[in-house]
């Protein structure tokens, strides 16, 4: 669903994504793990074709993102780290138009509307300005906005920045719900997070892969080694800072 | 049944349809606010106070001097309806949700510049008093008055394009408001005929060349003068279908 292969990012000499490969198939839930600057949002902005790579090729449900960028854009629903949204219009009005920016209308686009905001727990505020709700709900009116269309590809950059933790925890029950039938990819820097939520583990560093591995897996080689999964992580960022240097 | 087949997206919304929703999101976008109302108020009230003044110098029933005046006064007032379109998005980070949209860079152009000539299209609209008042005291040339707000349409249509281009050029809206007014200028007073001998005296045949192929003005009075010619609908037309497609091409290249 999701191919990755040699993908590069530069700004300058600067390579914010360096060669990364991989593949995500439907079912996955998959944690985006790194350390600020690691490459993340870029990746992530590559895959909903907000920038193009600089080598490499992006493929999202067989379509590559440079070649055919707004079909990449139907099956994605994208959820950006800053979450901008225009906050001036109506929760239901900003979500009607996301819904007929995606092509959805009449019949389909009333009961989408009801039914994801109904879901994401954003109908009490549906009445109000974007500008006027808090944090926790501005992040469930994004998530809206993403999921209205259906899209097969969830994108989820930093998606519970700014979330208390009984929202957060409402989050990862709903993400799993998601899941069936979907690529779910979200990052962020929390490892317990991540390890609570996903079925695979990506870790970025310095813009490159250097952990790629099911979730399970990693669990088994913890209880073989006897170690946490946080030592088994840093020791595989630092095995791949030894091996660049 | 594959997994890609339980969650089917639409299939998009069309080029046109694209367009539409883009057109729609933006008008409601300026009509959402007091402000809008405040614009075309005083828009109204400035254009047509100055039109009031000079007909009850000349007693004439003739609307030509309004359309006359209009071009330097749509030197800030276009601008101002302008400035908005991509330096807001581009200042709020909104610029990353049009562009993560299904729409191509030129729908979404389209739109904003489309909504943007809507508002100027109801300004006009509400000059249509003057129209009425005029039939009610005599009887004006109605060919000469379809024809000045024809000169007004291409004139909004192109100085909308210019500050569209602006916008997009900045995430600050007051220089994307300076440069669009100075791009406008130059388009203005390189038809003026004082710019024109001035240049000409400077370096022969220089002001007469700016005024032909650079200028908007000498145009515009063709058809505020009741001259509508193919030419001069092609010159407004194609010129701002070029500053559009400039604008696309940044855009593009803004996410870049």
């Amino acid at each position: 669903m999701i191919r990755a292969a040699g993908v590069t990012r530069r700004y300058g000499a600067l390579a914010a994504v360096d060669g990364v490969s991989f593949e995500l198939a439907p079912g996955e839930i998959v944690g985006f793990l790194g350390p600020n600057g690691a490459g993340k949002s870029t990746l992530l902005k590559m895959l909903c074709t907000y920038l193009p790579p600089s080598a490499g090729a992006l493929e999202v449900c067989g379509h590559d993102v440079v070649r055919a960028p707004l079909e990449v854009r139907r099956h994605i629903g994208y959820l950006p780290e800053h979450n901008a949204l225009f906050d001036g219009m109506r929760v239901r009005a900003f979500l009607r138009f996301m819904g007929e920016a995606h092509g959805l209308r009449g019949a389909r686009l009333a009961a989408r509307l009801d039914e994801v905001m109904a879901r994401t727990q954003v109908t009490d505020v549906a009445r109000k300005r974007v500008r006027e709700c808090s944090k926790g709900y501005r992040q469930r009116i994004g998530l809206a906005a993403a999921l209205l269309h259906d899209p097969p590809v969830l994108l989820l950059d930093e998606p519970t920045h700014g979330l208390d933790p009984l929202q957060v925890v409402a989050f990862r029950d709903f993400v799993r719900e998601l899941s069936p039938g979907r690529v779910v990819l979200f990052s962020s820097h929390i490892l317990a997070e991540v390890a609570q939520i996903a079925t695979r583990l990506l870790v970025m560093q310095a813009g490159r892969l250097c952990l790629d591995a099911p979730m399970e897996a990693l669990r088994a080689r913890c209880a073989a080694e006897g170690r946490d999964l946080e030592a088994l992580v840093l020791d595989a960022v630092a095995r791949d800072r030894e091996a660049r240097a | 049944m594959s997994d890609a087949a339980v969650h089917r997206p639409p299939p998009g919304p069309g080029p046109l349809r694209g367009v539409g929703v883009v057109l729609r999101r933006e008008l409601g976008a300026f009509f959402d606010g007091a402000a809008a109302y405040v614009y075309l108020v005083g828009a109204l009230l400035l254009s047509s106070s100055l039109f009031m003044n000079e007909f009850f110098l000349t007693a004439r029933v003739d609307m030509t001097p309004f359309f006359e005046a209009l071009f330097p006064i749509a030197l800030f007032l276009l601008p101002g309806l302008s400035m908005r379109l991509w330096a807001e998005d581009r200042r709020t980070r909104t610029f990353e949700l049009w562009m993560t949209l299904p729409l191509a860079p030129w729908q979404v152009v389209a739109g904003k510049y489309l909504a943007a000539l809507g508002v100027w299209c109801v300004y006009l609209v509400g000059t249509t008093p003057i129209v009425v008042m005029l039939a009610a005291l005599g009887a004006p040339d109605l060919g000469l008055v379809a024809s000045g707000y024809l000169g007004a349409l291409c004139l909004g249509a192109l100085l909308l394009a210019v500050g569209s281009l602006a916008s997009a050029l900045t995430s600050d809206q007051i220089v994307a408001f300076v440069l669009a007014v100075a791009v406008g200028a130059l388009l203005y007073a390189s038809g003026h005929p004082r710019a024109v001998a001035v240049l000409d005296g400077q370096v022969p045949g220089l002001g007469r060349l700016f005024a032909d192929h650079v200028s908007a003005l000498p145009r515009y009075e063709e058809l505020v003068r009741g001259l509508v010619s193919l030419s001069t609908l092609v010159w407004f037309g194609g010129t701002s279908l070029v500053l559009l497609g400039l604008e696309t091409a940044l855009v593009t290249r803004l996410r870049q």
